[in-house]
């Protein structure tokens, strides 16, 4: 494992370099913005994981009414907000570069702003309630429910109406519109953020397993 | 240094803060599980 993880860093320096040093901009964009999508969108992609991933979890708690379970659920959740606000904030950046406003009310901004609020308020919730069963399985209930609207916020509702945000990946025509060099790097990033998510979340997993041991242990 | 080789560094230099502290945080946590 810890080759793995030595390879990764090796892997994201060679991606980082790559997508600032490879592919030429795109057409259609000012200057070298474009080159944004090789970290914006991955950023999206991983929010989007990592709560499907909470989704996962929180059932599984419902079914096993195991805590550890809910730990690893609340983690993905806590990650994905923070991948989330990542990709808002550089979508703000691009934004910034393409349209001379940081935000515009866009219709794919504010869907995906609606999704934070969304995740926070599961995280609101846990706070809120003291009774360790009763707070897992709220919060699994929760994070169940805010999975189905997940989808539509993010890939149903900024299409039904006009938006200034760039073609997606998921386009109507259904090819990817990208050349070589791009595919390569775009899909590199969705694979390397994806794997620092899975280690971000075993790092927390593991760290609520030695939290747990303590309090029972009564050290 | 061209801007565009410059925001490469710059982004290296977060990855690998980043990176680095992934790392030291895996090994506290491996170390505590091994019950040092």
């Amino acid at each position: 494992m810890k080759a793995a993880k030595a390879f990764l860093g090796i892997y994201m320096a060679a991606f980082t370099g790559a997508a600032f040093l490879w592919p030429k901009p795109a057409q259609g964009f000012i200057g070298e913005s474009s080159r944004i999508v090789f970290f914006h969108v991955p950023c999206a992609w991983t929010a989007s994981l990592a709560f499907l991933v909470a989704a996962g979890y929180s059932l599984g708690y419902l079914v096993r009414r195991d805590p550890r379970w809910d730990d690893v659920a609340a983690a993905a959740v806590r990650l994905g907000l923070l991948f989330a606000v990542l990709a808002l904030v550089t979508g703000s950046l691009f934004a910034r570069i393409m349209w001379g406003s940081y935000w515009n009310w866009d219709p794919r901004e504010s869907s995906f702003l609606l999704l934070i609020f969304l995740y926070a308020a599961y995280l609101f919730l846990r706070n809120a309630v003291e009774d360790p069963d009763r707070r897992a399985t709220l919060s699994a209930a929760y994070a169940l429910f805010a999975a189905v609207l997940m989808p539509f916020l993010v890939f149903v509702a900024p299409r039904i109406t006009q938006s200034l945000h760039p073609q997606t990946v998921i386009n109507p025509q259904g090819k990817i519109l990208m050349d070589g060099p791009t595919r390569a790097v775009f899909f590199g990033g969705l694979v390397g953020f994806s794997a620092i998510f899975l280690w971000m979340l075993s790092l927390e997993a593991r760290a609520a397993r030695l939290e747990r041991r303590r309090a029972a242990s009564g050290s | 240094m061209s801007s565009l080789a410059y925001l490469a560094v710059v982004n290296l230099v977060i990855w690998g803060g980043l990176f680095f502290y992934l790392w030291r945080l895996d090994r506290r946590i491996s170390g505590k599980e091994s019950g040092r």
